[in-house]
């Protein structure tokens, strides 16, 4: 319903300073004009450090002359300088000053908060306190804009500009509370600025988000309203000339949003009109009702106004303190199975109702494991409010009055958050009611209800009150806020602690007021009736007060019959009467006069005229009295009974009984008359004496019929607070099945999503619910959900499924197991845990079962590589591109003496001998570039630095998307197959010189055999020739290693030696072709007698001749060779008259060595010889 | 074939195989030379080059399983290794490769006293 403000400060934003009460000048001053050098606003300007170029924009649009102050908090690191003043001191030419204590605030000045200290303002002057708190409590801006607020009231401003955290926002709901303007920066259209910004813009409590370019602007036309309306203002701050305008918005109100604030204090609403008013610049209240009437938006922006909130946990904590012992009362008085029962009306956003229940909870006996159960109704009309309440979730900011120990204990921390306890939010219920609309709750055990009826007139306070006096149980106590009490109603409430207004509900009946209280009837106190009385002058008073004596007496009543004023002397009329106290008028007039005031008051309100019953007798004070009785009724069906005295009657009678002479049938007449007179007498009394007692009778029956109708009223009562709470639980059950749905919504999406099979099982194996998946291990079908699942038929391999299911419910363990398939090679990873409800009770199994059946083959796949891998003798490392090592075989570590575990992490320029470390990342990257790294011998180092050859292999590792991730390096020791090389050379080369020079040997043997014979020296040279051509034929074969030779290798080095110096006649042209090593000799042989031939008879043997050797290869598979002798420019050719020793080795030997075919032409030009083979194998290599 | 005259050239033979030592005094001996030594083993041969006088050394590479490398730098192999197996250095040394003829004899002579100043 409203607001909630700690005593002080609400006492302080009643009466905000009016301009005119200048802060810089003295109170009582004329009010403020627009002279530049007045005061106008008092601007406070909040930034964090990084703000020097928001302040520098924001001077750069501000008039020098403007006649504001401004103050500029900044967040500033305490050991540092500040360089601000100087900084700011060039952008504006109106005096910037670092804030000093006691400086007056004036106008056309801007004043910087020096570093490490905080600022305030008091009386227009500035307060500086050193040094600055530490910097968890530092809030430098909040801390001037309260001050500012207090101070200065609707001439305050506030701004607040970029920064981080949330400083600024208390402040800016001070300044707001107490009439001024509010504004923050805009990071863009009007978006916030994060931080400090939208912080202070959260609150809902920001006029105007802005760029700071436009604030300046804002601020002189807010000012220039302000100062607009100044003289229509009354000395309380609020205008003289709103009231027609306040009561027609005050029913707008109710009839839009259904709350009345008709009752509500009215400078307190008339003010907060006034607010909106300057915030839209509308001038004339008959104008704002327009807006209002046309702008649904504004009517709630002026409801937000009027329901201005401040409140925290355990604000004002004495008073709290004191109730602590009042609630530990209330529930020691409680057994376990009973109910306490609050109500926090005007919760506004909780913290209060949550503060009790906190107080409660503490309150609680520690030993007992269950309480009395405990139920707040909070209540607001403010339906935000409610829903930030329920919401159960506050800033940092207003968790100041709750200490550590609390926080700890009832709060969870989210971020800059803290929420409330499970068991805290749940004894609370939220509900939108109106205290003055709503019938209240009953039965209660304590009502809190603070700063609530400062808001209310004196009227509906009491109206209230006795409202929570009938909501109340005995006993019942009610906790007011600071600068609230019971007022007169001494007779409902008995005092506990005065100070902290707690009150106990006294035992007296009361009647529940009737709803709503504040009724939709004719316009309240608009002019309240005191009003004329204040009015009267002295005269009139003491006229009056002589006028009493010769006035008659008379009473006014109202439509009850009570009476509500007294005049003159009644008391010769009324009378008190015994029995319960009372003001009905027919139980304190004397009873002579009761029938006929009865029946006057009866005719005088039913005709609404004037009703006289004239000589009346009355007997008083021992004398009788002839009275008229006079009832006017008045407008308002009050009545005005007028006890008018007539003269003594006695004087009269005596006199005309003196003068006139008595006549005695005359006096028997009258004697009989009087006596039949006396018999009427008789009989009327008689007859009088029954009505009375039927009367009495029909009043007896009458009180039966009363207090049934009491009791039906009480029953209707409760009735309607059972159903108000009944309303309200429903409305928090439907937020909860609300959550609920939504919560099922979730998880259901969420259990199909993860397309795991899932089942859950109750405590005899029924089904309680499943995934989709899961169709695939059991038949089910939806329709099963309660089936035991040992009916169903399952295609799982899994017969202990109830012995563990029983296991896990036994031992609350976990069950993890492999299962497979019975139809299909498929394994699952079962695993099984307990149920467990909220509660932590177990109702069940799960069951999950993840299909691992992949995982598992490329498990053995890899168990299998990995063996292969490890029993390899060579080292094989995995590496990155990058040629960080990953993996390192069992070879690996016997080759380089490294442990896997050492080694793994490294990189591979470990392995290479210091000057190579590049040569170990140019690997990798070149394996990355996709370049293809032959095998090739290398030397590597050990661990102990010692060298080893290797023959290494660099192969790419390619991913399933065929892209090179990694690598793999095999290194195969390479020292035996060296050393074995190297001795194969070796023994090559002894072979080669064994024989060589045992061919030598031979031919220095012929050499001297033939010599010493005397054969011919050219037989003796053709021998040598022929040993020296094997010889030669060898030479070849042995540099191949004996596997092969080279043709031309083997033509040159035959024909090397009859060519001499002279190369150039010996022509040879060919492929390279590489022959067997038994062909090479044979073919070594064939040329060396063809070139003996020439060098005698043929073109070697004159000084032009030309032999050209050409040889061709024809077919792939075992070529076809061809090679061909010719020779030109020798003496002219004659074929030989008998075979020698040439032409046979060609002709026969040559050509079955070769398989092949000779033929030998003795052509005129020079002999043609032409030898074709073929090679079993040999290679033609074009090169 | 050569205008280099090998008439009375002093020609030092190491050659550990008795029959190709035989050999290769006939040969220089009918080219004109006059054969020095001959020695057979590295050390009769070092002591042959500190004493006897001669123009040019024929050296067997492998001398009975030493290499007559030390002695080497001025002379001319004669070897039944190939060009091939002569260590680097010696590369440019003529070479002649076992068995050889007189001509080659004569022709890698005169190769070595061409290269050499007198």
């Amino acid at each position: 319903m409203a607001r909630k403000k700690q005593s002080g400060t609400r006492k302080a934003s009643r009466r905000p300073a009016a301009p005119g009460r200048g802060v810089s000048a003295p109170r009582g001053s004329p009010a403020a004009s627009s002279t530049p050098d007045k005061l106008s606003l008092v601007v406070g300007i909040g930034a964090s450090a990084g703000g020097l170029e928001a302040f520098t924009r924001f001077f750069a649009h501000m008039p020098a002359d403007s006649g504001m102050a401004f103050v500029l908090i900044q967040h500033l690191d305490p050991q540092r300088v500040s360089m601000l003043v100087e900084l700011l001191s060039a952008k504006t030419t109106m005096p910037v000053t670092a804030a000093a204590d006691g400086a007056p605030v004036t106008a056309n000045s801007v004043f910087v908060i020096p570093p490490n200290a905080v600022l305030t303002i008091a009386e227009g002057v500035l307060r500086l306190s050193q040094p600055a708190p530490a910097r968890e409590h530092r809030r430098p801006v909040d801390a001037f804009f309260t001050s500012l607020a207090v101070d200065q009231g609707e001439r305050a401003a506030c701004i607040i500009l970029s920064g981080g955290g949330s400083d600024g926002t208390e402040g800016v709901r001070a300044v707001k509370e107490h009439g001024g303007l509010t504004l923050a920066q805009a990071e863009f259209d009007q978006h916030a600025m994060t931080g400090m910004p939208s912080s202070a813009a959260a609150t809902g409590l920001v006029d105007f988000v802005l760029p700071v370019e436009d604030m300046p602007g804002r601020l002189m036309s807010y000012w220039s309203h302000l100062s607009g309306i100044e003289d229509r203002k009354g000395p309380d701050g609020s205008r003289q000339d709103m009231a027609d305008a306040v009561l027609k918005i005050c029913i707008l109100l109710r009839r839009a949003l259904g709350h009345d604030f008709i009752e509500y204090k009215r400078n307190t609403v008339v003010r907060r009109i006034q607010r909106r008013m300057q915030v839209l610049q509308i001038d004339n209240p008959a104008d704002y009702f327009e807006h209002l009437r046309r702008t649904p938006i504004e009517l709630d922006a002026l409801f937000r106004e009027l329901l201005i909130n401040v409140t925290e946990f355990f604000r004002d904590p004495d008073a709290f303190a004191a109730l602590q012992p009042v609630i530990r009362d209330i529930v020691a008085g409680k057994d376990a199975d009973e109910q306490i029962r609050l109500w926090v009306p005007a919760c506004a956003t909780g913290e209060e109702a949550y503060s009790i229940a906190i107080l409660l909870a503490e309150a609680m006996p520690t030993g007992r494991s269950t309480g009395p159960k405990v139920q707040i109704f909070a209540t607001d009309i403010d339906e935000q409010a409610i829903a930030t309440a329920r919401a159960a979730r506050y800033r940092k900011s207003l968790l100041s009055g709750v200490n550590e120990e609390r926080r700890q204990r009832w709060f969870v921390k989210e971020d800059d958050h803290y929420s409330l306890i499970k068991s805290i939010r749940e004894t609370c219920v939220f509900s939108t009611h109106s205290i003055v609309k709503d019938p209240p709750f009953s039965k209660l055990d304590l009502i809190v209800c603070r700063n609530l009826m400062i808001y209310l007139n004196a009227a509906l306070q009491e109206k209230v009150l006795r409202t929570f006096h009938y909501a109340l149980r005995p006993n019942g106590v009610l906790f007011l806020g600071t600068s609230e009490s019971i007022g007169r109603l001494t007779s409902l409430y008995a005092t506990v602690d005065k100070k902290h207004r707690i009150y106990r509900r006294r035992e007296t009946s009361t009647a529940l007021p009737g709803f709503p209280l504040v009724a939709a009837r004719a316009a309240p106190d608009v002019a309240p009736a005191a009003v004329p009385a204040a009015s009267e002058s002295n005269v009139d008073k003491s006229a009056r007060r002589v006028m009493e004596k010769h006035l008659p007496a008379y009473v006014v009543v109202d439509r009850n019959h009570d009476v509500i004023r007294f005049s003159g002397e009644t008391d010769k009329y009324l009378g008190p009467s015994p029995g319960t106290a009372s003001l009905n008028l027919f139980s304190l007039i004397r009873k002579p006069l009761r029938t006929p005031a009865r029946a006057a008051l009866q005719k005088a309100l039913a005709t609404q005229a004037m009703v006289s019953h004239e000589n009346l007798m009355v007997q008083a004070n021992g004398h009788r009295r002839l009275l008229d009785l006079i009832v006017e009724p008045l407008d308002d069906g009050h009545c005005v009974v007028v006890f008018a005295e007539r003269p003594a009657p006695a004087a009269g009678r005596d006199a005309s009984s003196q003068s006139q002479p008595s006549s005695d049938g005359l006096e028997r007449e009258l004697a009989a008359t009087r006596e039949r007179l006396q018999a009427t007498i008789d009989e009327l009394e008689t007859s009088n004496e029954e009505m009375k007692s039927t009367n009495e009778e029909y009043q007896s029956v009458n009180e039966e019929l009363q207090s049934t109708n009491e009791e039906l009223e009480t029953s209707k009562e409760e009735m309607q607070s059972i159903n108000e709470e009944l309303q309200t639980v429903n409305a928090e059950l439907n937020s909860k099945n609300d959550q609920l749905t939504r919560a099922v919504g979730d998880l259901t999406n969420l259990k199909n999503s993860t397309q795991i099979a899932t089942i859950t099982l109750d405590g005899s194996l029924h089904i309680r619910d499943f995934t989709p998946p899961m169709t695939g291990l059991f038949h089910l079908r939806e329709t099963d959900r309660g089936r035991p699942v040992t009916d169903l038929v399952t295609k799982l391999d899994y017969g202990d499924l109830q012995d563990d299911a029983a296991r896990v419910i036994r031992d609350l363990a976990s069950i993890e197991r492999e299962v497979t398939l019975k139809d299909r090679d498929a394994t699952f990873l079962m695993r099984m845990l307990p149920y467990r409800t909220i509660e932590n009770v177990i109702a069940g199994v799960v069951m999950t079962f993840v299909d691992i059946t992949d995982r598992q083959r490329l498990e053995r796949e890899r168990g299998m590589l990995s063996a292969i891998v490890d029993s390899s003798f060579d080292a094989i490392i995995g590496h990155t591109l990058e040629g960080t090592i990953t993996n390192w075989n069992r070879a690996a570590e016997v080759m380089f003496g490294y442990q896997a575990s050492d080694i793994i992490g490294k990189p591979m320029a470990v392995l290479f001998p210091a000057g190579r470390a590049d040569e170990a990342v140019g690997l990798s990257k070149r394996i990355g570039h996709s370049e293809i790294i032959k095998s090739f011998d290398t030397e590597l180092v050990r661990k102990d630095q010692t060298e080893i050859a290797v023959a290494l292999t660099v192969s790419p590792v390619r991913s399933e998307g065929r892209r090179i991730v990694a690598a793999s390096t095999i290194a195969t020791d390479a020292t035996a197959r060296k050393k074995m090389e190297e001795h194969q050379t070796l023994l090559l080369h002894e072979l080669s010189h064994r024989v060589k020079n045992t061919l030598a040997t031979v031919q220095s043997i012929t050499a001297q055999t033939l010599r010493a014979s005397g054969v011919a020296p050219s037989a003796r040279e053709l021998l040598e020739g022929r040993l020296i051509a094997l010889a030669r034929a060898h030479d070849v074969l042995m540099e191949r290693n004996w596997r092969d030779a080279d043709l031309r290798e083997i033509a040159g080095r035959a024909l090397n030696a009859f060519t001499g110096s002279d190369a150039g006649r010996l022509r040879l042209e060919g492929p390279s072709v590489h022959v067997a090593p038994e062909a090479a000799l044979a073919l070594a042989m064939a040329l060396q007698e063809l070139a003996t031939n020439a060098s005698k008879y043929g073109a070697l043997s004159n000084d032009g001749g030309y032999v050209d050797v050409s040889w061709t290869v024809q077919g792939k598979d075992q070529p076809a060779h061809s090679l061909r002798w010719q020779e030109s420019g020798g003496p002219p050719v004659e074929a030989p008259n008998h075979q020698g020793f040439g032409s046979r080795l060609l002709k026969r030997n040559l050509a079955e060595e070769l398989g092949g075919k000779v033929d030998v032409q003795y052509a005129r030009g020079g002999v043609v010889c032409t030898i074709d083979f073929r090679l079993g194998g040999g290679e033609g290599d074009p090169a | 074939v050569t205008n280099v005259s090998l008439s009375g050239v002093r020609v030092l033979v190491v050659e550990d195989e008795m029959m190709v030592s035989m050999l290769l005094q006939d040969m220089l001996s009918d080219i004109g030379c006059t054969p020095v030594g001959p020695a057979r083993r590295m050390g009769p041969a070092l002591k042959l080059i500190e004493h006897a006088v001669f123009d040019i050394a024929i050296l067997d590479v492998n001398l009975n399983g030493d290499e007559s490398y030390p002695i080497a730098d001025a002379f001319v192999f004669a070897s039944g290794y190939s060009a091939d197996s002569l260590r680097e250095k010696y590369r440019s040394i003529p070479s002649l490769q076992k068995p050889f003829q007189q001509h080659e004899l004569e022709q890698t002579l005169a190769a070595v006293l061409i290269r050499r100043p007198h």
